[in-house]
């Protein structure tokens, strides 16, 4: 009775830790007053937000947009590396599984610059040091001169194996997106792996990604179909483990001409009920957003449901990634001279 | 009246079950409450009060065992 299981995680301190942060987030009357702003303006804004030392120790390397994009990154890194480090046992395993992607986006990040051209301090301005690649391995990745040893030092220290034909058609078409999607896919099996289904929490996060791998997969689907590529071309790109879209669903939703001849399958997804009048007026921006909306509101049900699981932990995470990303549209922007309801309607809220 | 022989063994006992258990339920309470109030105040130092409220609650049970004990050794004389 007395014996304290040091496996199980320490829920208590981590979600009382996320929720203290969460309650300090940007709400929706700091994204209207943001966007009466000028970029300068929005860079002193978030700065009484939270984001003050990332912005302050940047401020003499660059200025303007620049400033902001990297300060929000990596204001984002520290967040998540400190809730990282501040749990223990399961809910540490699969936080970190969690955050396994930022890994697979450092790398992208890496291979683009790299392709492009760009400088070491460039391709440092993008990366997100939040997974289990430490900003100093990421600097000793850029420093590697070809794309091979960067994927072979990426895959030994994140014990990925690239299958050869992945590399073979990177290798001859020089196209990045087969190493993303393979990575993508190793991401959500090995996140979907290291979930221990033995509590109703751990199961409902369980469902979760599986129903956030159902989003992924969907949006993938809308996207080869708004540029005309459907059947055994789509089944690539495809994600397994979803909850609902199963191979049956996947194929006929693969095979549909365009979007008007799925909507019967549409309606069985559960978020079927929030992209239907987007994909009815045929809307792909709106239906992508209204997804993103629905996957946000869905780990807030959840994080009230159980508040001592790791649901409100990546409920937190989830938010603090959408308000970077709204920052950071909000900022782009208004620099690029949209009108404020383009933008808005661009926001995740 | 005072108890005695077996009947003021059992009280005795009674007493000092009083006291241990609720303390132990106490101590188990106040775990994962200790621990929240910590992690929010890592996040924000003005909640200490709020936090030292909550954190005292469980002690409460204590008390109750407390009286319950002092109440049983009353009897004992």
């Amino acid at each position: 009775m007395f014996r304290r299981n040091r496996s199980k995680g320490n829920y208590a301190y981590t979600v009382a830790r996320v929720k203290a942060k969460k309650s300090l987030l940007l709400k929706e009357e700091d994204y209207d007053k943001m966007l009466m702003m000028t970029v300068p303006e929005i860079s002193r804004y978030i700065s009484e937000a939270g984001y003050n030392k990332e912005m302050t120790d940047l401020a003499g390397r660059m200025s303007g947009i620049n400033l902001l994009e990297h300060a929000t990154h990596l204001n984002m890194a520290k967040v998540f590396s400190s809730i990282l480090l501040s749990s223990t046992g399961e809910l540490y395993e699969m936080v970190s599984a969690y955050l396994d992607k930022w890994d697979v986006w450092n790398l992208k990040v890496i291979l683009r610059g790299k392709s492009y051209g760009l400088d070491a301090e460039d391709i440092r301005e993008d990366l997100v040091p939040a997974g289990r690649l430490s900003a100093e391995s990421l600097d000793k990745l850029i420093a590697l001169d070809t794309d091979d040893d960067i994927l072979a030092s990426f895959g030994k220290t994140t014990h990925v194996s690239f299958p050869p034909e992945v590399l073979a058609t990177y290798k001859a078409g020089g196209n990045l997106g087969v190493i993303e999607d393979f990575l993508e896919k190793v991401h959500y099996e090995r996140l979907i792996g290291s979930i221990d289904r033995s509590s109703r929490p751990s199961h409902l996060f369980y469902d979760y990604i599986r129903e956030e791998v159902d989003m992924k997969n969907f949006e993938t689907i809308l996207k080869l179909k708004a540029e005309g590529v459907y059947g055994e071309q789509v089944m690539k790109y495809i994600i397994s483990g979803g909850r609902k879209i199963d191979d049956r669903m996947l194929a006929t939703m693969a095979n549909a001409e365009d979007i008007g001849s799925m909507m019967s399958e549409v309606a069985q997804l559960e978020f079927g009920e929030a992209v239907k009048e987007a994909l009815e007026s045929n809307n792909l921006r709106e239906a992508v957003l209204s997804i993103r909306k629905y996957g946000r509101q869905k780990a807030r049900k959840f994080s009230r449901l159980y508040p001592l699981s790791v649901i409100p932990v990546i409920d937190y995470m989830i938010n603090k990634e959408y308000e970077v990303r709204n920052i950071r549209a909000v900022a782009r922007g208004t620099e690029s001279g949209l009108d404020r309801e383009t933008i808005k309607g661009l926001l995740v809220i | 009246m005072a108890l005695e022989g077996e009947a003021a063994g059992l009280a005795a006992i009674g007493a000092g079950l009083a006291v241990g258990l609720t303390g132990i339920g106490a101590g188990m309470g106040e775990k994962d409450v200790g621990a929240a109030a910590v992690g929010a105040m890592t996040e924000d130092r003005s909640i200490f009060g709020t936090a030292m409220i909550f954190m005292v609650i469980p002690e409460t049970i204590v008390i109750f065992g407390l009286v319950v004990a002092i109440i049983a050794l009353f009897a004992l004389g």
